[in-house]
């Protein structure tokens, strides 16, 4: 397996109104060709700032990123997204929506129909091509969001908390959907979450980030057996095993900065309901 | 309760929702014929002198004169072209404008100051100015024109430009859409909602301000037209030129605004 995506001591500060702002500290770490990596990381620890410099979207302040060996400094091509809000133009339809890229890449509009309706089907919305995303459930728009990244062909697919304004049985759903996706197309997937069991279901190797400013704090391969188990007691272990890490990371942020708001312990909770259960 | 009667009541019922709809959609009406009504019956009985209020009737049917002569037409139409001009004008500057200062934050901070500054101050206490400098004809209208329309346009779209949600301009940048078609493509349908508020506001001070400088300053329309009948005692002929911009009015609203919102309400 060859590198794909490499990270390569990325580092971003923001600067807003005189305050420096230090998101990312010297994040490296690669994504091979084919690999479902998860990023996971405290809530505010700047993993959506990284998705956006892996895209191009953002430029790293020192570091870079390489993609096939070559340094990422606009988006490109081959690399297509999926937005956390969906990203879909309320004024086009389902099928306009999904041809949006390769509009873009002024590709003939028979080609543009074709490809899209295949996606469409393929991500299981046959027959909604004519109805317009505000008619569309969550999940259905989200569906809509990777038919349209996977329009294009890319090489890599990076999705940004693409589960998390989806109630959870849709999302579970789509999860599955998405893991069948990637091993049919053996495309590059990376996704952000903060959802541990999220990517513990769906990665090939999870990189978790420390809170800001973000930090690699561990690179865990994820060796279990496909389709994932949530009950087996490997994927329980894994999932306390980065939970601790993760409540280490949130216990010393409050403890160095005794946060006034409570956003970050809120965080905390979200991520332990399956401890909590046992 | 057998299940054909309960589908009896419900369609007998929903038959009524539909009639009480379609009535009071046109309860207007009630009104305005009521008004119509009681001005014919206080003209007919010389409560006021013919030469200040003439009869409903009178102006119906000098309306339906005056809309064979070329004459009138003419001047319904040049007013109405020197408010389309007025409107193309303001909409072309503010446009641009409006999204700078919507999307950069820098620009807005020195721009949105002066043009609130301007927008305070009052529109025709320009005009004389104006005609001191272009002389009394359309270059002075079709500036004043632009000058009212430029802020309901700019402000509504400098608001639409705000609440267009970053992840459009990011969805753009990902699939490599160009400067051009990131604007036509998204910018100007995420827009759209807000143009047709814009440019309705702006049609609507645009009449006003037409029909005060055709007044003020005696150019060609049909405001100085209107005038023009007060001073020779036609009043009837001023009616009946009032009743026709009312139809130009609707006819816009109907022909322009309407399909524009409805295109916008499939969607938003």
């Amino acid at each position: 397996m060859e590198n794909h995506v490499e990270l390569d001591n990325v580092t971003k500060f923001y600067q807003s109104q005189e305050k420096q702002l230090h998101a990312l500290h010297e994040v490296t770490f690669d994504v091979d060709r084919g690999e479902f990596v998860c990023i996971v990381g405290p809530s505010g620890c700047g993993k959506s700032t990284l998705l956006k410099i892996i895209a191009g979207l953002d430029e790293p302040s020192s570091g870079e990123v390489r993609f096939k060996g070559r340094i990422v400094e606009e988006p490109q091509s081959k690399i297509s997204m999926v937005f956390q809000a969906f990203g879909l133009f309320p004024w086009r339809t389902v099928l306009e929506n999904v041809e949006y890229g390769l509009e873009m890449q002024k590709a003939p509009k028979n080609k543009r129909r074709d490809v899209s309706k295949q996606y469409l089907e393929m991500v299981g919305l046959s027959g909604y091509e004519h109805m317009y995303p505000k008619q569309l459930s969550g999940g259905m728009k989200q569906r809509v969001g990777i038919a349209r990244a996977l329009a294009v062909d890319p090489e890599v697919v990076l999705m940004d908390e693409a589960f998390s304004a989806i109630d959870e049985v849709t999302a579970e759903v789509l999860r599955e959907e998405v893991t069948a996706l990637h091993r049919e197309t053996g495309k590059t997937f990376v996704l952000v979450t903060h959802n541990l069991s999220e990517a513990l279901e769906l990665a090939d190797k999870v990189v978790v980030l420390s809170s800001r400013p973000a930090k690699v704090k561990k690179v865990l391969p994820v060796a279990l057996e496909r389709p994932r188990d949530r009950a087996h007691s490997n994927f329980i272990h894994m999932h306390t095993d980065i939970l601790h890490l993760l409540k280490e990371e949130l216990e010393n942020t409050l403890l160095r900065r005794k946060l006034r708001n409570m956003d970050e312990v809120k965080a905390l909770h979200d991520m332990e309901p399956e401890e909590k259960a046992k | 309760m057998s299940v054909s009667r309960q589908k009896a009541i419900t369609s007998s019922s929903t038959n009524k929702v539909w009639c009480v709809q379609r009535i009071t959609e046109h309860l207007w009406v009630v009104p305005l014929a009521g008004g119509v009504a009681s001005w014919e019956v206080v003209t007919r009985l010389n409560l006021f002198p013919g030469s200040h209020l003439p009869t409903f009737s009178t102006v119906l049917s000098i309306f339906f004169v005056s809309i064979q002569d070329p004459a009138f037409l003419l001047r319904i139409a040049h007013s109405f072209l020197t408010l389309l001009c007025g409107l193309a004008l303001a909409f072309s500057i503010a446009l641009p404008a409006a999204f700078v200062a919507g999307s950069k934050n820098r620009f807005d901070a020195t721009l949105t100051p002066l043009v609130m500054l301007f927008g305070a101050l009052p529109d025709l206490s320009f005009l004389p100015l104006l005609v001191l400098w272009f002389g009394a004809g359309n270059a002075a209208a079709i500036t004043m024109a632009t000058v009212a329309a430029f802020f309901p346009i700019y402000f509504t779209l400098r608001e639409g430009t705000r609440n267009i949600p970053r992840e459009l301009f990011e969805v753009t940048s990902v699939f490599k859409a160009d400067g051009l078609s990131t604007f036509t493509k998204m910018v100007l349908p995420a827009l759209s909602p807000y143009m047709f508020s814009g440019l309705r506001l702006a049609y609507d001070f645009d009449w006003e301000i037409i029909i005060a400088v055709e007044i003020a300053t005696h150019m060609t329309g049909i405001g100085s037209f209107i005038q023009g009948t007060v001073s020779t005692g036609s009043t009837a002929s001023g009616f009946a030129a009032i009743l026709a911009i009312a139809l130009v009015a609707i006819a816009v609203d109907r022909l322009f605004f309407r399909s524009l919102e409805s295109w916008t309400r499939k969607w938003a």
